[in-house]
């Protein structure tokens, strides 16, 4: 790396760099600067509103705070996130990495065969994954799953009707722990062999060397994990919108499709951007702890 | 060697170690406790192994089906005619080409503009350098679902509505973040010493960034474009707002405009779409599982 020296360098850097920031400004930065103004506006998105928006303060956020309907979407979020991200994506995702993962003492056959299979949950578009589940819990007698209750002599059970949000946790959680498992098998697999070694010598059970030895070693990584998942299931849309699009009645409405239902089926612009500031702020918040975790990275 | 390390220590205690399942010799032929573990994990893999693909059997089988359903069946007639009618079906084939059209051209423009910025970014130190990085860190953990409606004005006040042109600078815009952080973690690879050389052969600064580092970091670019592809070809809330011509729109969206409409669904045509929709993202898997396990995990798996 060089400093920067001469006026040639400051154009090479400024020439280099302005393409991305024009991209970045225009279609992520701008739009969130806009969010936050239009959010203190009664900006629709047809009709006299539309054209010529009025500054109305603080009434948007007002009403969302006043609305029950938001208040259940947010709650609803987080159980979503708590559910699928930390506890299925994260927690759980690790022991079974543990149980994947090569170590002293410990190895198992074919874990390149179930790594490739634990891959392809992530690797469909989440219209697709949208597309397979809809089949697979289709409610009626027919339904994939139904069918092995029906094996058991249940069922059936109306997976995206009376258990909606249910289900789409275990959907969001079938997407994202294989690869987390994956992720984490190689994470546990980098810990040098003779630290677990020695710890088996001294003693250690399996579950004394999990928690005392590969956790403590891997805390950083799983800590970034976490934040990563988090973060993005804060801002999960398509794969729970696609499924139920927030039904039945409001039970699978995550604040991604309450944001978009109040901007585009209620034509309330400033009131979804303001809905969208406040879930910004949320991973901002999270965001800024998860960007401290990489500093070490630049 | 793992083996000479397998000698129990001097003064073991033998109920710990029974408890913990450890043999006390190594030359111990049969570990009931640790095959019975084994078991268990093989079953929990097993069943893990099945939670993952089970749902993908209506897809693999529904679009071969002459009479796909909904409902998982195998078919009673094998065809291919579902992607036959999806290639000869004016309507299937524009699907796949908005796609392409879409994540191709987004692709484009992220190669060149990550491959620039990443450049000078690993190239040049400046004040403000690191703080620029985070920042675009920071920038990542916004997800289109919290701004989507200023988004939506912003889009509509440059005519990017029903533009493929526009549509594909800010889903270009969108991969940014990442492809930026590769690019630059790619060029850090490449040793300064390497273009040091080629100036000192007579080289300008951009010709030796053309000429010696781009092909060194040339793989990185790869992995970089496929991950860039791949989010433009998955994204499914931007299309959904700014393309309401349904001449423009692509795969994602034709899948969930064609599953809404319940009254004529062609689940055929819905399953052979899906997999011509599901096929570059599979290979992708394959090709850049280890690029992506870096990208994803920002850096969690071995470094």
């Amino acid at each position: 790396m060089r400093p920067v020296r001469s006026w040639r360098d400051v154009l090479t850097l400024v020439g280099f760099l302005t393409p991305a920031l024009v991209l970045l400004g225009g279609f992520t930065i701008w739009p969130a600067v806009w969010a936050v103004y239009q959010s203190f506006t009664n900006k629709a998105l047809t009709g006299f509103e539309a054209r010529s928006p009025r500054f109305v303060g603080l009434e948007n956020y007002a009403r969302l705070l006043g609305d029950p309907d938001f208040h259940s979407s947010m709650l609803r979020t987080f159980a979503f996130v708590l559910l699928s991200a930390v506890i299925g994506q994260t927690i759980f995702a690790f022991a079974i990495a543990y149980l994947m993962a090569d170590r002293p003492r410990w190895r198992l056959g074919f874990t390149p065969l179930f790594a490739a299979l634990f891959l392809l949950p992530l690797a469909v578009p989440e219209a697709v994954a949208a597309l397979l589940w809809a089949s697979t819990a289709n409610g009626t007698e027919e339904g994939l799953l139904n069918r092995g209750l029906g094996l058991i002599g249940l069922g059936p059970v109306e997976w995206l009707q009376a258990h909606a949000f249910e289900t789409v946790t275990v959907v969001n959680i079938w997407r994202g722990i294989p690869f987390a498992m994956v992720l984490f098998a190689a994470a546990i697999e980098s810990i040098p062999r003779t630290v677990l070694e020695a710890s088996l010598i001294d003693g250690a059970s399996a579950w004394q060397q999990f928690r005392r030895v590969v956790v403590p070693i891997l805390r950083p990584q799983i800590l970034t994990f976490l934040m990563l998942t988090t973060i993005t299931t804060f801002g999960i849309f398509g794969l729970v919108f696609f499924l139920t699009r927030g039904g039945p009645g409001n039970v699978t409405e995550i604040i991604g499709i309450y944001i978009f239902q109040q901007a585009f089926q209620f034509f309330q612009i400033g009131l979804g951007s303001a809905a969208g500031v406040l879930l910004l702020l949320v991973l901002l918040l999270l965001g800024a702890y998860y960007v401290w975790l990489m500093r070490e990275q630049v | 060697m793992s083996d000479d390390l397998e000698i129990p220590p001097a003064a073991p205690e033998p109920a710990f170690r029974a408890a913990s399942g450890q043999p006390t010799a190594p030359q111990a032929g049969v570990r009931p406790g640790r095959s019975l573990a084994k078991t268990g994990a093989y079953l929990i893999l097993v069943a893990l192994a099945l939670f993952a693909i089970v749902p993908f059997s209506w897809l693999l089988l529904a679009a071969f089906d002459e009479q796909a359903s909904i409902f998982v069946k195998v078919p009673s007639t094998w065809t291919l005619d579902n992607f036959v009618n999806l290639f000869a079906n004016q309507d299937g084939l524009r699907l796949i080409v908005n796609s392409l059209i879409y994540s191709g051209g987004a692709t484009l423009i992220l190669v060149v503009v990550a491959t620039m910025a990443g450049y000078v970014l690993s190239r040049y130190s400046f004040p403000g350098r690191r703080t620029f990085m985070l920042g675009v860190l920071l920038i990542r953990v916004i997800p289109p679902t919290a701004i989507i409606a200023p988004l939506y004005v912003i889009a509509a006040s440059l005519g990017f509505l029903d533009s493929y042109y526009g549509v594909t600078l800010v889903l270009a815009s969108w991969q940014l973040p990442l492809a930026l952080w590769l690019m630059k973690g790619f060029f850090d690879t490449v040793p300064l010493e390497i273009e040091e050389a080629a100036w000192v052969d007579g080289a300008t600064r951009l010709k030796a960034a053309f000429r010696v580092v781009l092909p060194l970091a040339g793989p990185g670019v790869g992995a970089a474009a496929l991950i860039a592809f791949i989010g433009a070809w998955n994204e499914f809330l931007i299309p959904l707002v700014l393309i309401s011509d349904p001449d423009k729109q692509p795969i994602a969206l034709g899948l969930f405009r064609a599953y809404i409409s319940y009254t004529q669904v062609d689940w055929g045509f819905l399953a052979a779409l899906s997999v011509v929709y599901v096929i570059p993202a599979v290979v992708f898997y394959v090709v850049a599982r280890r690029a992506l396990q870096q990208s994803v995990a920002g850096g969690l798996a071995g470094t």
